[in-house]
């Protein structure tokens, strides 16, 4: 069973990377022209973790997401960012996660919003200026349709899992 | 592997109170962090929080260059406002961002940790100033 959940672990990190790797070929700052706004697909991967297996797994695929992002991309700058926003979103839909009446998309956005939260904070932090505050609302209003988007693909992805062992146990 | 939780697949009510609580928070930012609405007379750039050049956009007409870790930045100014011309930097965001003209309004470019912040008239220099350099 441990063998399993670590494999898992690894494979989950290795399809958030790609997707966040996926991401660079939906440039929604040309449409939006705001910095670090983006899809949130490898959001999915922590929604899946998170209902899969449990927090503590989810927040270890995270991790080692955010790290290795870094690494590739050459680029420690964008650990904090990619730190700060992950961990906010984990955060929040851990705790949404655990209310009853909220379903994958309630979930989803909140964490949208949390993690463009979370991108700001170390906006602020590594400019050392509130002017990136003034993209708050702009953001969260856009993470209200990224949200509903990875909510949608993480339901799709647990209907097509009903039938798979993964499902039964 | 058994699921931990088994998720709610279809949209809920309650979905509505977080998407509620989303728009309400954006609102409130909005308007809470709105500029004055006034033309914005003065530019500020800032490179590393720390500012760096303070020009009035109707007597600096035409091109500077800023030097920001390791970017070039060529800010332009016209009677529209002001706006990022070219830059050197990966993401092109500062660019894309396009002409600003009201005070509050920002140009942010990350990589270069780059800010062009227009201000009102009455602003001075050494005055209360809500982006004061807080790191």
């Amino acid at each position: 069973m441990r063998t399993k959940k670590l494999t898992a672990c690894g494979l989950l990190t290795a399809v958030a990377l790609a997707l966040s790797y996926l991401e660079n070929f939906f440039p929604l700052a040309l449409a939006i022209p705001i910095p670090g706004i983006k899809l949130g697909l490898a959001n999915i991967v922590t929604v899946f973790a998170l209902y899969a297996m449990g927090a503590g797994p989810a927040f270890l695929v995270l991790a080692a997401r955010c790290l290795l992002g870094a690494v590739f991309a050459g680029n420690m700058n964008a650990l904090l960012f990619s730190l700060l926003g992950g961990f906010s979103a984990m955060l929040v839909m851990t705790a949404l996660s655990r209310l009853r009446g909220l379903s994958l998309y309630g979930v989803s956005i909140g964490g949208a919003a949390a993690h463009s939260c979370g991108q700001i904070a170390a906006a602020l932090l590594t400019l050392g200026s509130t002017a990136p505050m003034y993209y708050l609302p702009v953001l969260l209003a856009v993470s209200l349709f990224t949200g509903s988007l990875t909510g949608l693909v993480s339901a799709c992805l647990f209907r097509g899992l009903v039938h798979v062992d993964l499902w039964k146990g | 592997m058994n699921m931990k939780r088994r998720p709610k697949l279809r949209p809920a009510a309650w979905d509505g109170a977080v998407v509620g609580l989303v728009l309400a928070l954006a609102v409130g930012c909005g308007v809470l962090l709105r500029g004055n609405g006034g033309s914005g007379e003065m530019a500020v750039v800032s490179i590393n929080g720390e500012e760096v050049d303070r020009f009035s956009l109707a007597e600096s007409a035409g091109k500077r260059e800023y030097l920001a870790n390791g970017y070039v930045l060529v800010v332009a100014v016209s009677s529209e406002g002001v706006r990022v011309a070219e830059a050197g930097c990966p993401t092109q965001d500062c660019v894309h961002t396009g002409v600003i003209s009201r005070s509050g309004q920002s140009i942010v470019c990350l990589p270069g940790r780059f800010i062009l912040r227009l201000a009102g008239g009455t602003e001075r220099g050494n005055g209360p100033d809500v982006d004061a350099v807080i790191g």
